[in-house]
């Protein structure tokens, strides 16, 4: 009975951990310490006043540091951070909007782009399967607890799916138009949403058929 | 001794108006061993749902199946659930927890179980299904062969005296195929197995369902049944090729 496929990738840390490098000092910590680290220093990047720029700017030196001393590639980095810019902006926008005086936008951005460098640094160093058990263990609401690893177990499965989707659309598309690529990419993305929708109600029942209440 | 499990004249229709079963009755003694046959869309999924109270949506206050002379009412509902073990086609559907171990334990921590005996219940069972040491694998790792051996370590977990087994070989290789059926020969459980894999049925089964448009079509030795070119034509299946090796009254000989 050795049919098991051996994850060959040597960056992941260990088994369900997707995503996790492996062999730097910051993976070794234990987890809880950890989340209560980007705890503070997001709650500290959100409370700091906005003219102590230099301390922005040191903290964006240390996180990027704490990334090389990870391991973790810069490029991933950068594309993690590129994948998240769109809430910076939204965020930034929101602010130079507000109705009670513009705030400096470049502020907002950093003071974001900062704290989802930290989140993404966590994700990185610390497999989710252990950040659940530390919110389980600081009694986060169960429902909540469920509801990430139930969303970190199945963001693969989707995934892989929307690729398979994705490939069998490539296989048989004979024609570059433009529109075409559109129309043909809100159809698969619409199958995927029915597709998630009807896996979660098998999810559902094969939970409630091991005694979920 | 009442039957493990009595089907009488179940009927269902899914919402969106498709008659899936219609009249279904049959019953099973404790220890018995049954493949339901049936061409795609028989009904053989529903059945099997039927019998760990999945469906209907609402318990019917007449109970057409009863589970050791229990007709499944919204009250009982648990108790079936942990007597019925019901283990799904797919199963990327039935591993929805983050490791090996969480899963296995996913049952036995909603019965109550204290942590250590949750532990030692999860130790057992992945030794008996062969995956001893891998309770720490992330689930979306593991191969399609342990996939289906963790989706019945969770099963056995909770300790059910029925297994509902859908389509348990259909994406596994031959090597996979072999240990499955290995595997589910040495369970002591009152097993019903929905299934294409008519070797399987052969190896396994003494007895045999046959479904075809929610209705049950045949129902008796797995042998004669299977054996019955006619009746296996008629209902999209077909006489296996392992049949022609077998002596009719040692079908455990077959290989």
């Amino acid at each position: 009975m050795s049919d098991a496929p051996q994850d060959r990738n040597p960056m992941r840390a260990k088994p369900g951990s997707r995503g996790v490098f492996a062999g730097g000092p910051l993976q070794r910590l234990p987890a809880a310490l950890k989340l209560s680290a980007a705890l503070v220093i997001i709650v500290g990047t959100v409370l700091l006043p906005v003219d102590w720029i230099g301390c922005l700017a040191g903290e964006g030196l240390a996180l990027m540091l704490a990334a090389v001393v990870s391991r973790i590639p810069f490029l991933i980095l950068i594309r993690r951070l590129a994948m998240l810019l769109p809430f910076v902006f939204g965020v930034a926008l929101a602010g130079m909007l507000n109705p009670g005086g513009g705030l400096d936008w470049r502020i907002i951005a950093a003071k974001s782009t900062l704290c989802l460098l930290t989140v993404i640094l966590l994700s990185h160093t610390t497999p989710l399967g252990e950040v659940i058990r530390v919110l389980q263990r600081l009694r986060v609401p169960g429902l909540l607890v469920t509801t990430m690893a139930l969303m970190h177990r199945y963001l693969f499965v989707l995934a892989d799916e929307a690729g398979h989707m994705r490939r069998a659309r490539a296989s048989r598309t004979f024609t570059r138009g433009r529109r075409f690529a559109w129309s043909a990419l809100a159809t698969v993305l619409s199958r995927l949403f029915i597709r998630a929708s009807e896996r979660a109600e098998r999810i559902y029942d094969a939970m409630c058929a091991r005694g979920w209440k | 001794m009442n039957p493990a499990v009595e089907v009488t004249s179940l009927g269902y229709c899914y919402p969106d108006g498709t008659e899936a079963l219609c009249g279904v009755s049959f019953s099973l003694m404790p220890g018995a061993c049954v493949g339901l046959l049936g061409p795609n869309g028989s009904g053989k999924s529903t059945l099997l749902r039927h019998l760990n109270g999945l469906l209907p949506e609402k318990p019917p206050a007449d109970g057409n199946v009863r589970i050791h002379g229990e007709a499944i009412t919204a009250e009982n509902l648990p108790s079936i659930r942990r007597r019925v073990g019901l283990l799904f086609q797919n199963p990327d559907d039935q591993l929805f927890c983050p490791t090996v171990e969480e899963d296995v334990a996913f049952g036995p921590r909603q019965l109550g179980l204290s942590e250590a005996a949750v532990a030692a219940r999860v130790q057992t069972v992945l030794v008996q299904v062969g995956l001893a040491g891998q309770d720490r694998r992330a689930t979306h790792h593991l191969s399609q062969g342990e996939k289906r051996r963790a989706c019945l370590a969770g099963v056995l977990a909770c300790e059910a005296s029925i297994l509902a087994l859908d389509e348990p070989t259909s994406d596994l290789d031959p090597r996979g195929r072999r240990e499955f059926k290995a595997l589910l020969r040495q369970i002591d459980a009152t097993k019903v197995i929905a299934t294409h894999d008519l070797e399987l049925v052969v190896e396994l089964c003494a007895r045999s369902i046959v479904l075809d448009h929610g209705r049950v079509v045949a129902d008796g030795a797995t042998l004669e049944l299977l054996g019955n070119e006619e009746l296996m034509l008629a209902h999209g299946l077909e006489r296996p090729h392992i049949l022609q090796h077998v002596h009719p009254h040692h079908p455990h000989e077959a290989h």
